[in-house]
């Protein structure tokens, strides 16, 4: 197998996900539509005035967009595993994990990308102080693609099975404490005056140490799903 | 080669792991009960009251061991999964699955001795801001989904390399988790109100007697950990020709 050919699977499945995501819109709406609503649910629930909105503001984005990346993650293998796409990804020659890396990338580019998008106007509607955008967002570029790899072994171990909302949310939300933790402070770092970047090249860190193991791992559990 | 080996297939054979675990198991239960009488009696009956904590410091020599012992859980569960996935050794995936039960329970012990204790000493049930509660919440968590993605898949043996898998996931994130909570603490507040580390304030009886506990509580653990496995494999060699006749023994 060459280094050409690997390459073009890698390209091939990532084309043919996003292909397949932009002709369901529903998988870019859903988790985009679901972001909005519930960080919109936080000031009715908790309080709208803006001293209280802002000290909350980052932590309900960040909150709202792990849940977001929860809800679109249980469509990540399903399709492929009930038409047999999985199967055939499992005979290919092209190593097993690279394939999963380019489906975990253009499940991040259709599903995470828009909410991160989104979310200086949310924050903005949070009240959140303005000098904190930039690393609000800074920080859930790097941090929800490891939320979204980390999730992607759970969806992997559980891919052939009936019920799985509960197990996936047991397995992820665990995991994703840690991205939380660093992409709050980061915030809340910046809105106190000091430098975010401490905590910006941990969640960079966590991201290197994801990419490297993450694929590896969802591609051996996928193995084990399959049988 | 074969021969340094041997020991080790060996330990992967259920019906020599029961036989020698038969010989070795009163020797655990005593040493269990002697470790778990002097333990709590010492902690019950003579240890001195703190000057600042009085009789609720005698809640943390229980506690200690029993936090001591449940981290130990997800490392072991982690080991026995390498086993499992490796050498597809059938002995290992018995002690982990029923290790995971075992541990949430020890997870949960430990959240409860420490609120109890805490509802005195820091006139709270919960503290978010003590790191130790907080990791040990999303340890628990963490032990549930082992337990549910292992009761959702039906093939036995699945459910076991699945389970592997998880355990030493879970294994690597459990220790990111303790150290991202850690600093997120130290960064929200510099100290607990009062310590919960078995330190100064604490003279060496209070040491002793917790050490004594920690060995009466791991001896528990491997008590219960053996006959949960012996159970297993009764269960799942009960075709097997030695159960067979174990069990016409037995009558």
């Amino acid at each position: 197998m060459s280094g050409t050919n690997i390459g073009t699977a890698f390209l091939a499945t990532l084309k043919r996900d996003l292909l397949i995501s932009l002709k369901r819109r529903n998988d870019i709406l859903n988790p985009f539509m679901f972001f909005i609503i519930v960080v919109s649910l936080f000031p009715i629930g908790v309080s709208p005035e803006s001293a209280m909105l802002r000290q909350i503001a980052a932590g309900v984005i960040w909150i709202a967009a792990l849940l977001a990346s929860m809800l679109s993650m249980d469509s990540l293998y399903r399709s492929d595993y009930e038409d047999g796409t999985l199967e055939q990804l499992l005979l290919s020659s092209a190593p097993l994990y690279l394939l999963v890396f380019a489906k975990n990338i253009a499940h991040w580019l259709v599903s995470g990308l828009p909410v991160i998008l989104v979310s200086p106007l949310l924050a903005y509607m949070l009240a959140l102080p303005s000098e904190g955008y930039m690393t609000l967002v800074a920080s859930l570029l790097l941090g929800t693609p490891v939320v979204g790899m980390l999730g992607s072994i759970a969806v992997a171990l559980t891919v052939g099975l009936g019920s799985r909302g509960l197990i996936l949310a047991v397995i992820t939300v665990p995991m994703s404490v840690p991205v939380l933790i660093f992409g709050t402070l980061a915030v809340q770092n910046t809105l106190a005056g000091g430098s975010p970047l401490g905590y910006l090249a941990l969640l960079g860190a966590m991201l290197a140490l994801t990419i490297s193991l993450a694929p590896v791992a969802t591609a051996a559990a996928l193995r084990i799903s399959m049988n | 080669m074969a021969g340094r080996w041997q020991w080790f297939h060996r330990l992967g054979s259920p019906k020599w792991f029961y036989e020698k675990t038969t010989r070795w198991l009163p020797w655990l239960w005593g040493a269990m009960a002697l470790f778990l009488t002097v333990g709590l009696l010492w902690a019950l009956l003579f240890l001195p009251e703190d000057y600042q904590q009085g009789h609720t410091s005698r809640i943390l020599v229980v506690h200690v061991a029993v936090a001591g012992t449940s981290l130990s859980f997800f490392p072991l569960m982690a080991v026995a999964g390498t086993v499992t996935l490796v050498w597809r050794m059938k002995l290992a995936d018995m002690v982990a699955k029923n290790a995971a039960p075992l541990g949430a329970w020890f997870s949960f012990l430990t959240l409860a001795t420490g609120s109890i204790w805490g509802s005195v000493s820091w006139g709270t049930w919960w503290e978010w801001t003590d790191s130790r509660l907080v990791s040990m919440l999303f340890q628990f968590f963490l032990l549930l989904g082992v337990i549910s993605l292992r009761a959702a898949i039906e093939n036995a043996e699945t459910a076991a390399r699945a389970c592997a898998l998880l355990s030493i996931v879970g294994c690597i994130n459990v220790v990111v988790i303790k150290y991202s909570v850690d600093w997120w603490n130290t960064l929200h507040q510099p100290s607990s109100p009062i310590s919960m580390e078995v330190g100064s304030p604490n003279g060496p009886e209070f040491w002793v007697a917790t050490v004594v506990m920690i060995v009466a509580v791991y001896l528990f653990l491997a008590v219960s950990l053996i006959l949960a496995t012996r159970n297993e494999i009764l269960q799942r060699e009960s075709r097997a020709q030695w159960v067979r006749e174990l069990a016409l023994e037995a009558g």
